[in-house]
């Protein structure tokens, strides 16, 4: 039995529907990242799950009972919302130690736990400052150590890193996971990062248009996504999105990208005649020297270096436009002009132009493992 | 090349009534030539908006000069100039629909109509506008009059073009083609231009050269590949890259032909003389402490490496693997573009080479090696 179970769940302001028919499991001691763009309700199933809104419809389990009715105080969970709700008139000390007074713990032993986290969080030099003392980044992680002090089993975080600076953030995103994995609690990480979902979460649950749109591993998701609105979400940058008309061309099936003729493995040979979205993901573009059946001949109009990468702005026939991306370092940057263009096929995706679901070929080719 | 923008040794002191002055720039000098671009980059209260501000004119100087296209400017009005200005905080009429907005930057020249509805035009499509041209800026999202406000600066004809994050509130789908168009832009056409950016990614994307600032002082103007081949100092190596530089306090030792760097609470790595030069050596001098620092990309991971890490963290992005292993007390990370199959708990072996390594003096935290090769 999953320790949060969350069943055809729905919840309406007024007219607006945010949350459609939303069913999510998350297994005991497992890192569920909620991952979507502003606006697609992730707050809003943090606070279906910590009680303070009750859903319009549907089921919440907690621990394997129904905890649908329960008061928030009832429900045993751990929390760090985006707004920090720290008490302005005590100490940050006090503030994450709140969470273990209430609970009557002895007093060296609160003293000690209180250091412990605030050192994993680096605010052990600011515990004795008031709220208004702090940095936006460092009430966010005094806000994040009161939830994490009390070793909470069931542990809702929402965006806990958005307003640290970028190199902390980039600290925080390694050791995180390992700091919650020790606690063994079972954790619903909200961010809006595609990077932070996909580091800190063992899996990550996409939420769009007020469903889950795909519960699946980081690796799973990058590279086997259900639909365009998911593949879009991730990549730095993100992929590319070209209209093509799959053909069967002696008895295998064909696209045109740029003028140049592409075969596709014969698992592709269902999508022959519909109308479809080629997604490439930059990283699956590449240049060749030499023209060769299915290369496309490209324009390379800029090249802007990318975090140890080269993101390459092509232009192809009929105007349309294509980024690729090359790791590591070169000794002459490329010069812009005439290139020739390669596909990875082993990373092609497919997406049905009407619904935007990605077609998934018989051998599953496209997700590899 | 000429310089086109040169500030000379320019000081900004703001004096907020009834609190102590703010050195907010401090004996800033640097150069932009002709058609290059130009990042002022490093966090907030740095003193890059305060010096986009000033080249703008909408700031004074303290104390120093400002000349662009050989004339001084620092005490001309901003209209006087020349500069055409993107603002952070959009700042488009509000009674002007977008394309009025973009037009009315261009009414001054001597254009015709049809010359102006062609460039108005042209820009709205490069930064993917033209859709809601004949909207009024309240009814449009941030982004969209962030993208406005820079077709309003790039549609003039100006000796420099200064802009203010100017892609900060875009839609990040956007914003990797939108800087490959704009680089082609100011490139095919020469456009000088300096703009502040808190993101090095903007940065290194858009500019030919970039200048760290911090506390108001000039850290390093150069390249991005120098900046992080050859960071000038610590505050640099530890702020540019993501992630930015591993660095350790060592101390250092001869044994033979060896030079060796203990790591406080770590491991030693030893490098013969063969590997680092005399000219290394050298510099080191008789430091009995340095500061090591070598870039995550540069880590070497797998066998016939000579040490051991347990890893903390293993984190795929899709495209890179990123491996924070517990060294000296602290973490050593390395990424890797192949995809790093390791568990957390396990032992890897890792290791530096000697051309990968930088060495800092640890009180003046400036540079001294780079490499095989003295700063």
């Amino acid at each position: 039995m999953a320790q949060i179970e969350i069943r055809n769940l729905r919840k309406s302001f007024k007219q607006d529907a945010v949350l459609k028919d939303l069913s999510l499991n998350v297994e005991k001691g497992e890192i569920v990242a909620l991952f979507g763009p502003s606006g697609t309700g992730k707050t809003v199933l943090l606070r279906l799950l910590a009680g303070i809104y009750p859903p319009d419809a549907g089921t919440i389990g907690l621990r394997g009972r129904d905890a649908s009715g329960s008061p928030p105080e009832q429900r045993g969970i751990g929390m760090a919302f985006q707004n920090f709700a720290l008490f302005p008139h005590m100490t940050a000390r006090d503030n994450i130690a709140s969470a273990l007074t209430a609970r009557k713990a002895d007093t060296a032993e609160i003293a000690r736990k209180v250091d412990a986290v605030a050192r994993l969080l680096k605010i052990g030099h600011v515990l004795n400052h008031s709220p208004r003392e702090l940095s936006n980044g460092q009430k966010q992680r005094t806000a994040l150590a009161r939830a994490l002090v009390a070793d909470p089993d069931i542990l809702l975080l929402d965006d806990p890193l958005r307003n640290v600076d970028a190199k902390l953030r980039y600290e925080m995103r390694l050791e995180l996971p390992a700091l919650l994995k020790r606690a063994g609690s079972t954790v619903l990480y909200v961010t809006q990062d595609f990077k932070e979902a996909m580091a800190l979460g063992d899996r990550i649950a996409v939420l769009l248009d007020g469903e889950i749109a795909q519960c699946d591993t980081p690796e799973r998701i990058y590279a086997a996504p259900v639909s365009i609105g998911v593949a879009r979400l991730f990549g730095d940058p993100t992929l590319n999105l070209v209209e093509v008309q799959p053909k069967l061309i002696d008895g295998a099936p064909e696209i045109v990208v740029g003028g140049a003729a592409i075969r596709l493995p014969e698992s592709y040979a269902a999508t022959c005649g519909g109308h479809y979205m080629l997604g490439l993901r930059p990283e699956s573009l590449y240049l060749v020297d030499q023209e060769a059946p299915g290369t496309i001949a490209a324009d390379l109009v800029a090249v802007t270096p990318l975090n140890e990468k080269s993101v390459l702005l092509f232009m192809i026939e009929g105007g349309s436009e294509l980024l690729a991306s090359e790791a590591g370092d070169r000794d002459e940057p490329r010069r812009t002009g005439p290139a020739r263009l390669a596909v990875d096929l082993d990373a092609v995706l497919l997406f049905e132009r009407g619904s935007g679901r990605r077609f998934v070929p018989a051998d599953n080719f496209g997700a590899r493992p | 090349m000429s310089a086109s923008l040169s500030i000379q040794a320019v000081d900004k002191i703001y004096h907020p009534r009834g609190r102590s002055a703010v050195h907010a720039v401090k004996a800033l000098s640097m150069d932009v030539a002709r058609g290059e671009i130009v990042a002022l980059l490093g966090s907030s209260g740095c003193g890059k908006t305060s010096t986009l501000r000033m080249v703008a004119g909408f700031e004074d100087v303290s104390a120093g000069a400002i000349a662009l296209a050989n004339r001084r400017v620092d005490r001309l009005a901003p209209a006087a100039r020349n500069v055409a200005m993107a603002f952070e905080g959009y700042s488009l009429y509000p009674p002007l629909t977008v394309r009025e907005n973009i037009a009315f930057a261009l009414k001054r020249g001597r254009l015709s109509a049809s010359d102006v509805a062609r460039r108005v035009q042209q820009m709205a499509q490069l930064v993917e506008i033209e859709s809601i041209l004949d909207r009024y800026p309240n009814s449009i999202s941030g982004g969209q009059q962030q993208r406005a406000s820079l077709a309003r600066a790039l549609v003039r004809d100006a000796d420099l073009y200064a802009l203010d994050e100017p892609m900060g509130q875009l839609e990040p789908q956007l914003r990797a083609v939108l800087r490959g168009r704009l680089k082609r832009l100011l490139k095919d056409r020469a456009m000088t231009s300096i703009f502040v950016t808190h993101d090095q990614t903007e940065a290194n994307a858009l500019a030919d050269r970039i200048a760290v600032m911090e506390g108001g002082v000039l850290q390093q103007f150069a390249t991005q590949h120098d900046l992080k081949e050859r960071p000038a100092n610590l505050y640099v190596a530890t702020f540019i890259g993501e992630p930015p530089m591993n660095v350790f306090d060592t101390s250092v030792t001869r044994t033979g032909d060896q030079t060796m760097f203990q790591l406080d609470n770590g491991p030693s790595f030893g490098f013969g003389d063969n590997e680092l030069g005399p000219e290394v050596r050298q510099t080191i001098g008789s430091r009995r402490k340095v500061v090591i620092g070598v870039r995550p990309h540069r880590v070497v991971l797998g066998g016939g490496c000579g040490e051991t890490a347990r890893v903390v963290s293993n984190q795929w992005l899709g495209d890179q693997s990123h491996v924070a292993m517990a060294v000296a007390g602290k973490l050593l990370v390395a990424v890797s573009h192949a995809r790093v199959r390791a568990a957390i708990g396990e032992s890897v072996p890792y290791g530096l080479r000697a051309q990968d390594l930088h060495i800092f003096d640890p009180d003046t935290t400036v540079a001294l090696a780079h490499g095989a090769r003295a700063a």
